[in-house]
């Protein structure tokens, strides 16, 4: 418990430099902004666009998909605020040996690797979606239900884990390939895979390719169990229950090869 | 009492240290031994730069197989819901050959790097050695673009070409008469022109404003859209396809393909290609014009 | 208890050889040759709390090195190390608690905040009580004479305030044990022996023990009572700075002040002549035979001044750090 606190602590207090940070070069911030609404506004033309033509894609209906859309875009978001900008640097830390520093403190190297800085720029981008989200639940009739809501919740946090211990495993690669692009990179092209629903590839002839990524690499399941669980109803608990192990078994992965990328650095350098 | 840690295998080319075991045996075996670990350490070497290359190659192609997975889908619902199996004039197949055809149009016409590196040169006092020497910065940028983009597509041109024999099977009929390829080959090459003066316009904004990064990125989100990388700007209602046709983005994504696809064509073409080289000469004054007023600017600053 | 105990400490890197020519290329292809760098080997020392230690070695001497695997950073080849009663490479987390380490040219610190948001950073890092937290940052402020710029951004300080604040971030959690790589690389004059003021003020105060590497004399002359040399991996002496001199100084300095106008001639076989202007002249003389060499002088000219010196130190340090390198040439190039 002190523990939890202590961590909370330490959050928000880089939470609150992270703005002074953000503040102090404001034009970039709004910048930054005005270009994450530009690209929410494509995604919903690209959306409106699709379902001018059809009213159904991949069992998803117009309203259904929608709240896929704002469910897409607020997991991007959270990873992209609190999560990303840090990751990319790693890369860098190792290189020019700073990741010293981070192994100095009493504080634990993943938290400080991957969480230390909050890029607030991004964070308008979370509530834009849960905005979104909303008026696809309003156009839906949705009725308040609070046992769907907690689930979704639930899956919600479970599809932010899951894509959390991809990207620390991505970023834990830094230290054996020397890259020519960026992490951001590599994350865009990787997360293409939660972009759409994962209808997409049952019944089609990728399907085998849809089982390896709903099961053997679960990127899938981020945002689609969630949204699904919100649109309709969960007739399917294995799929809740296997999320939730997913997401326990890539945790505790990830870590442990984060940590054996470190023993590795501690090794080599000098 | 003994804290040594018993020693872990280094990354990368040093893991031999652990490799090599020693074998207190007779001298052929160890010889064995030797080349051996050799050999598989020179391996493990090799393979962790193909495990590199290979991700990253996988990468790749992963939005292709989403988006093409997901137009599938799109069109199998139109088909169910409204009997369509034609989207704005574009069947399935015709879509697919769309998607990777602007790939080939965007090797042509994107400038990473371009602007940002305008700005930079004029940030940092770089652009004084186009001023000392004789030679006209725009003319030498656009002789190193060229040469680099075509050192890049003919890399390109094997993974690409294994691409489209892999998706051969789902490309439509497309009848390739020698006006069609020519009319081809000369969009891309007026893209190419566009895309360069295009960016070098923005970057020479560096004259005045420090921060060109913030409005490429802004140019560069919103082209993403706009010049039909997405989707055929032929999809969207009217009147937004006709007013995105008249503007000069589309030049560099959607009509190079549209032309190989057949959507473009006789009167239509030939207008839309004046209208290219129209938009061409207009970057071309724009970025030039840009330029000379920046380096007055330059000038009277100091730099 | 000693707050240091290094045991045999080792550290051994494989380096690939790159050779020139199109055939050893070829040959890199299927076979590599690789060339074992002992970066520290067999270093064995122990230090008492309170002590103010240097390291002194030329760059690549494995003073970096070493202070890493002391501060956990870096696991060793082999041999064992006792830090602050942990075993450092195991990282435990009450270890980190307890000690600094700064390195000279990098920075810890936020670079766009004021260094006053990164020592709050700080605070919560090492869970310090806040009215102890205010009191400490007072009071080193006030020792480093920084208090006006602790709320400007770090970047726009110069180099000696930035590790100034440095120095007051690495004991705002009042360690035990403070380690310095190089703090004052680059640094101006000024800048330097304020720092150095500090550090001996701080560390008569608190007892804090430092262990500092420097590639230059200045600091450990100005600073430690005890100096370990390192050359190549290797401890070629532990003790106090002006022994340093008796064990590796192999001449002495005769100043000698002639009656006359000139220096006579012929004094080259006494020694080597230095130095010569008008009546004084400097000779170079091995340690054995000064005494000698000075009689001889006294015999044969008419001298009116004369005195005895050491070489200055960093001569002394210079050329056994030259002769380490030359000797650590022959023997790797006989080894091969």
């Amino acid at each position: 418990m002190q523990g939890v606190l202590r961590y909370s602590r330490l959050m928000l207090a880089l939470a609150r430099f992270g703005i002074a940070r953000e503040l102090a070069f404001r034009g970039n911030f709004l910048v930054k902004v005005f270009v994450e609404i530009l690209w929410l506004t494509i995604l919903l033309a690209f959306y409106k666009t699709v379902f001018a033509k059809t009213s159904i894609v991949a069992d998803w209906g117009e309203t259904e998909y929608l709240f896929f859309v704002g469910c897409y875009f607020a997991v991007e978001g959270l990873l992209e605020t609190f999560f990303l900008e840090n990751c990319n640097e790693f890369a860098d830390l190792v290189r020019t040996g700073d990741l010293d520093f981070y192994l100095l403190k009493p504080i634990d190297e993943q938290f400080l690797v991957t969480c230390r800085k909050i890029d607030w720029s991004t964070a308008p981008n979370f509530l834009m979606g849960v905005g979104v989200m909303g008026l696809a639940l309003r156009q839906m009739g949705w009725t308040f239900h609070w046992g769907q809501v907690g689930v979704f919740l639930l899956m919600f946090a479970c599809g932010i884990a899951i894509a959390y211990s991809f990207l620390l495993l991505l970023t834990s690669t830094s230290m054996w390939f020397m890259r020519n692009q960026s992490l951001f990179e590599m994350w865009w092209l990787f997360t293409s895979l939660m972009r759409y629903p994962k209808e997409i590839f049952d019944k089609s002839w990728a399907w085998p390719i849809g089982f390896f990524f709903t099961f053997i690499v679960p990127v899938l399941l981020v945002v689609n169990i969630p949204a699904r669980t919100m649109v309709r109803a969960i007739n399917e608990p294995r799929f809740v229950f296997f999320t939730l192990a997913a997401t326990v078994i890539l945790l505790w992965s990830s870590r442990k090869f984060f940590k054996f990328a470190l023993r590795l650095y501690r090794s080599a350098s000098s | 009492m003994s804290s040594v840690r018993p020693p872990i295998p280094e990354p990368g080319i040093q893991w031999s240290r652990d490799a090599v075991l020693t074998l207190p045996a007779d001298r052929p075996v160890r010889v064995l031994r030797k080349y051996w670990n050799i050999c598989r350490v020179s391996l493990i070497e090799r393979l962790t730069y193909r495990a590199d290359f290979f991700l990253a190659t996988l990468l790749r192609f992963l939005p292709m197989l989403t988006t093409i997975l997901l137009w599938q889908a799109v069109y199998a619902g139109a088909d169910a819901t409204k009997g369509q199996q034609e989207l704005s004039g574009f069947t399935f197949s015709e879509m697919v050959a769309y998607l990777l055809l602007v790939h080939i149009s965007r090797m042509f016409s994107s400038m990473p790097g371009l602007a940002a590196g305008i700005a930079r040169d004029v940030r940092e006092g770089t652009l004084k050695k186009y001023l000392i020497q004789p030679i006209d910065m725009i003319a030498y940028l656009v002789s190193y673009r060229a040469a680099h983009k075509m050192a890049y597509i003919a890399t390109s041109a094997l993974p690409y070409g294994l691409l489209f024999l892999l998706c051969w099977p789902i490309f439509p009929d497309i009848s390739l008469s020698y006006w069609k390829v020519a009319a081809y080959i000369v969009s891309l090459f007026l893209g190419f022109l566009i895309g360069f003066f295009f960016e070098a316009a923005i970057g020479m904004v560096g004259f005045w404003f420090l921060e060109v990064t913030s409005l490429l990125y802004i140019v560069n989100t919103l082209n993403f859209f706009v010049s039909g990388q997405m989707f055929p700007v032929d999809l969207l209602p009217h009147p937004w396809d006709w007013i995105l046709k008249l503007l000069p983005f589309q030049y560099m994504a959607y009509f190079p393909a549209a032309i190989l696809l057949g959507k473009v064509e006789g009167t239509d073409l030939i207008c839309q290609l004046l209208g290219e080289v129209v938009w061409v000469v207009v970057f071309i004054a724009l970025s030039r014009w840009l330029y000379r007023l920046g380096l007055k600017r330059y000038s009277a600053y100091g730099g | 208890m000693p707050i240091i105990e290094a045991n045999d400490l080792t550290k051994v890197y494989r380096v690939s050889q790159k050779k020139k020519g199109l055939l050893a290329a070829v040959r890199g292809l299927y076979r590599r040759e690789y060339k074992e760098v002992r970066a520290v080997d067999g270093v064995r020392f122990t230090i008492e709390p309170g002590e103010m230690v240097g390291f002194l070695g030329p760059n690549g001497a494995g003073k970096t090195t070493t202070l890493k695997m002391l501060s956990g950073l870096i696991y060793p080849t082999s041999g064992t190390a006792r830090v602050l009663d942990f075993v450092p490479w195991e990282r435990a987390r009450a270890f980190r608690q307890q000690f600094s380490l700064v390195m000279g040219q990098k920075n810890q610190l936020w670079w766009d905040l004021p260094a006053s948001d990164s020592f709050e950073l700080h605070r919560e890092i090492y869970s310090l009580d806040k009215t102890r937290f205010n009191q400490t940052v007072g009071e080193l402020t006030e020792m480093f004479a920084v208090q006006g710029l602790t709320r400007q951004p770090v970047r726009e300080l110069s180099l000696g305030e930035r590790m100034k604040m440095e120095l007051i971030a690495a004991l705002l959690h009042q360690p035990q044990l403070l380690l310095l790589d190089e703090p004052t690389i680059g640094l101006d004059v000024v800048a330097q022996v304020t720092i150095q003021k500090c550090l001996k003020e701080y560390n008569a105060h608190r007892g804090v023990t430092v262990l500092l590497t420097s590639h230059n004399m200045r600091d450990v002359e100005a600073l430690c009572t005890r100096v370990m040399v390192i050359t190549h991996g290797k401890v070629i002496y532990d003790g106090p700075l002006a022994g340093i001199t008796e064990q590796f100084g192999q001449s002495k300095l005769v100043r000698l002040q002639f009656m006359g106008e000139t220096t006579p001639d012929g004094l080259d076989r006494f020694g080597e002549v230095t130095r010569r202007e008008g009546p004084a002249a400097e000779l170079k003389i091995e340690r054995q035979r000064v005494a000698q060499a000075v009689a001889d002088v006294l015999d044969h000219y008419t001298v009116v001044d004369l005195s005895v010196e050491d070489p200055p130190l960093d001569q002394v340090i210079a050329r056994v750090f030259q002769e380490g390198h030359t000797n650590h040439e022959l023997r790797s190039s006989t080894n091969s």
